[in-house]
Order: C-alpha cells, then structure tokens, then sequence
C-alpha cells in the first residue's frame, strides 16, 4: 500500500483561518516571537555601531530614521511596539492559562459545543491584553512621532 | 388512522452545488488532484449524502470512510470548506455555499481520497493506557465514585475518535510525534478519575518531549471537535497536575471498594482455576 504524506506543514502555521481567535493569537505570538528575536539580532548589532564613533552613529541612526530617503523609522519602531506588547502580554496570559489555571471546571457539553476553555477567565485576559495593547500603543506612538508623552 | 408527518420541503431539490474533491489513487496517482462533481441539493443533505450521490451516480471510484451516519462512529471525518467536521453531521445548505470542497484529514498519511491511515490517532491513544490502573487485587466489586467526582472527567468520555482535532492542530502540522489532543485528553480524563492510580505509570509519556508541553493552546482542537470534548481544556488541565506533581508532588488517592458481591467473588474463582488449568496444560 502506497501511503503518502499529508502534514499541513509550518506554513500552516500562519494560517489560521477557518478556526477561532485562539488560533490566530497563536500565529500572532509565533509571528511577533519571531520578529522580536530577529529584531533583538538586529538591535544588537546596530547599538554595536557605537564603537566605530560618533560619526558612523549619527549617520546610521539618520540612515535608520529615513531609510532609502523614506521616513520610515517610527512606523517600523510602532510596529515593534505593537508587537513586543502583545507578545509579552498574551505571553503572560498563556504562562496562566497554560498551566491550567483561570480556566473552566470541566463541564457538560452542550450543543452546539461552543469549546469554554476559550471563554470566561481566559477571554477576560484577552480582552485585557487588547486594552493594554491599544492604551500603551496610543501613548507609545504618539511618543514615537512626536516626542510628546501623553 | 395513520399519523402523517410533514417536513415542508424536505426531498425537495432546492439548489445544484459544485463538490470540489481531492482525489487520490495509490495505484495511478504520484499526488494528489482535485475533481469537481455536479450534485442536485434536497434540504436536509449532509456533505457524506453528497459524497454517496457522486458515488452512486457520478464516479464511483470515490473513496470515503464512514459507517453510522449519525456522528457517533467518528469514521467521516473531512475537512470541508477549510475546517474539520464530521461530513454526516454538516448539512449542505447549511455551509451556504455553491461551492463544496472536501479534502483529507490533515496531519495523516493518505491511503486514498478521502480517507486517511488514522493508526497515528490509535497508536497515540493506546501509549496514555486509556484504561483504569490500579495496583491492589482484582475487585470484588465496583470502585465507588461519587457523581461530583465523575463531573471531573465525564465531558472527556465523549470522545469518539475521530481524529479531527489532530487535524487541526498546529503543533501536529510539524511534529510527527506529538501525542495530540485525543490521546492527551484521555490521558487527562484517566488520572482525573478518582478510580485510577495510573499516573506515575502514564508520566513518562506524558512529561516526554513531545509530550503534553508541546501544546500552544492554539484551541483549534476545541473548535472543530464535533462531540464538545474541549480537549484543549483537558489538556492545560493536564499540565496543571504536572506542574503541581514536580513541585509539591502530586498523589492519587484510590477510590474505596464497594460491598463485597458474592456473585464477582466466585466468578473470580472460577476465573482463577481456568487460569491455572489453562497453565497447567
Ligand atoms: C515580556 C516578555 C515575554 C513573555 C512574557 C513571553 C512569553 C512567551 C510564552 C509564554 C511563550 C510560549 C507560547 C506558547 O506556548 O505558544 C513564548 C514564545 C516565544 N517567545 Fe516570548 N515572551 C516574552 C518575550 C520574548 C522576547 C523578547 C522574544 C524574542 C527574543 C520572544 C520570542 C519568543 C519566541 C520566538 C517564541 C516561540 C513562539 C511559539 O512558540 O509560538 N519572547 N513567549
Ligand atoms: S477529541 Fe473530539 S475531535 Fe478529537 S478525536 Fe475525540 S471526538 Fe474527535
Ligand atoms: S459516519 Fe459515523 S460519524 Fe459520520
């Protein structure tokens, strides 16, 4: 019998739609874990230009603020903001929830079989990281393009 | 007098939908295509009714697995329109779509079509030792349990081994030997039963690496499973006692025996002698 493979692969992993907002959160952790790490990468080894002097800083922190002429530095810094906030909230959220706590007692499913462990506690954190999230990211990105802090 | 019931338009052919299926034959194919059927809709036409219509009248070639048609075998699991669900128990028009697709289970291999090798799903389940361990004497009677202490698992009896929640989910896409949401859902609903004493005899497993800590709580399990089982919830659940069991260590406490049954005492007896004469020759 010729039986062939059928994962849906890692790629899969960034799609998640058909399933509920568990699932997306779950791309979107992967997705801003990945993107703070390459960044923290990055961030090393840009912050290590110091020790070539001041000029090459300046230059580098111009070429950073408007790179390829395009001013693009504060929305690439908002959306790291956006993403280090999430990432560390919901991450906070899942170390409680994936440890079995504020979730559901087990219960009798009903149809149609909405899943609880979704629900109550653990969707309060949720939404509470969406707070946190649009709060810190209106006060960090007006910080960001205008220097004023709200 | 005969009692008439009357569904309003039921048998009635209410629209033409396109099935869009996977196809796949070990014996011709190198991968696999799809195929488009044409199937005249009556109200109260599941996606598996579509699927006999194709192969009754159309392609009789298509291959599917199902036997009960009533959600209970767990055989018909598809993926229908991008989501797992058991094609016996989604109604046509209720996908409200002129377009049906219809694919294998993910995260299996294929055999052909639609059906998938589920020995994954079983070798998996069986590895948790999906049954009550105990290490005192056989029983002379029931283990007794209260009603509150059977709320504590019942909802994970559901189960029905359909196998769409390793289909679902992510962690599965990747690891070939991740235990998954069935078999880590009765692992869960075993040591929450007050009658077992099996979790030390189940931990290595469990606590193994590509065991319980594998699971993000992506919760796509819990969304397609078609019985309710929320086997995400069993699964944190599971940690929890993990977590307890490596820092303040964790215990079982075996349910008492209830009164002693006459009947089990000799049945037991007898039992014994055909074992020892079975022994002896
Ligand atoms: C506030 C600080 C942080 C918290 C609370 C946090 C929390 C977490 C948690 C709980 C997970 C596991 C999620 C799961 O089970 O799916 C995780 C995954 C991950 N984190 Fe963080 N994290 C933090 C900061 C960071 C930083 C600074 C980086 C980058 C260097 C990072 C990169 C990642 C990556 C790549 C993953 C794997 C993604 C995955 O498993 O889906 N995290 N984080
Ligand atoms: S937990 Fe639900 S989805 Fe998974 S095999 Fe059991 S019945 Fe199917
Ligand atoms: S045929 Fe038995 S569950 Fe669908």
């Amino acid at each position: 019998m010729m039986l062939i493979d059928n994962k849906k692969g890692w790629i899969s992993w960034f799609n998640p739609i058909k399933y509920g907002m568990d699932r997306w959160l779950f791309a979107l952790h992967r997705l801003t874990g990945i993107f703070i790490g390459l960044y923290l990468i990055a961030h090393i080894f840009e912050t290590s230009n110091i020790l070539k002097g001041p000029l090459t800083w300046n230059n580098l922190m111009v070429f950073l603020d408007w790179p390829f002429g395009v001013h693009l530095g504060p929305y690439i810094l908002s959306i790291l903001l956006l993403a280090v906030v999430f990432h560390g909230f919901n991450g906070l959220r899942l170390t409680i929830v994936e440890n079995g706590l504020m979730l559901t007692k087990p219960y009798r499913p009903d149809y149609p079989y909405e899943p609880k462990s979704l629900k109550g506690w653990n969707l309060g954190l949720k939404i509470l990281t969406a707070i946190l999230m649009i709060v810190i990211g209106i006060i960090g990105i007006v910080y960001i393009f205008t220097g004023v802090l709200l | 007098m005969t009692v008439q019931v009357i569904l309003k338009g039921f048998g009635e052919v209410v629209k033409e939908v396109t099935f869009r299926v996977r196809r796949y034959d070990p014996e011709k194919d190198n991968t696999p295509k799809y195929s488009e059927y044409k199937v005249p809709v009556k109200k109260g036409m599941t996606v598996l009714d579509g699927i006999l219509y194709i192969k009754e009248h159309i392609d009789p070639s298509l291959s599917a697995r199902y036997s009960c048609r009533m959600g209970i075998c767990g055989s018909c699991a598809m993926i229908i329109n991008g989501k797992e669900r058991l094609a016996c128990q989604t109604q046509i028009l209720e996908l409200n779509k002129d377009l049906i697709k219809v694919d294998p289970l993910g995260n299996y291999n294929l055999i052909k079509d639609l059906v998938p090798d589920l020995s994954k799903l079983f070798n998996n389940h069986k590895s948790v030792k999906p049954y009550i361990i105990r290490n005192d004497n056989p029983p002379t009677a029931e283990y007794l349990q209260k009603p509150e202490e059977r709320e504590k698992y019942a909802m994970f009896t559901e189960c029905i081994l359909c196998g769409a929640c390793l289909s679902a989910c992510p962690t599965m896409a990747a690891d070939d030997l991740y235990l998954g949401p069935q078999a880590l859902a009765q692992a869960y609903r075993y040591i929450a039963d007050s009658r077992d004493m099996g979790f030390e005899e189940r931990l290595n497993v469990l606590d193994s690496k590509h065991g319980v800590w594998r699971c993000h709580f992506a919760g796509a399990c819990s969304e397609v499973c078609p019985k309710g089982v929320d086997p995400a919830l069993a699964i944190q659940l599971l940690r929890g006692v993990l977590m307890k069991n490596s820092f303040f260590g964790y215990k079982q406490v075996p349910a008492p025996v209830g009164k002693e049954r006459p009947t089990v005492v000799e049945g037991l007896k007898v039992l014994e002698e055909k074992i020892k004469e079975s022994e002896k020759k």
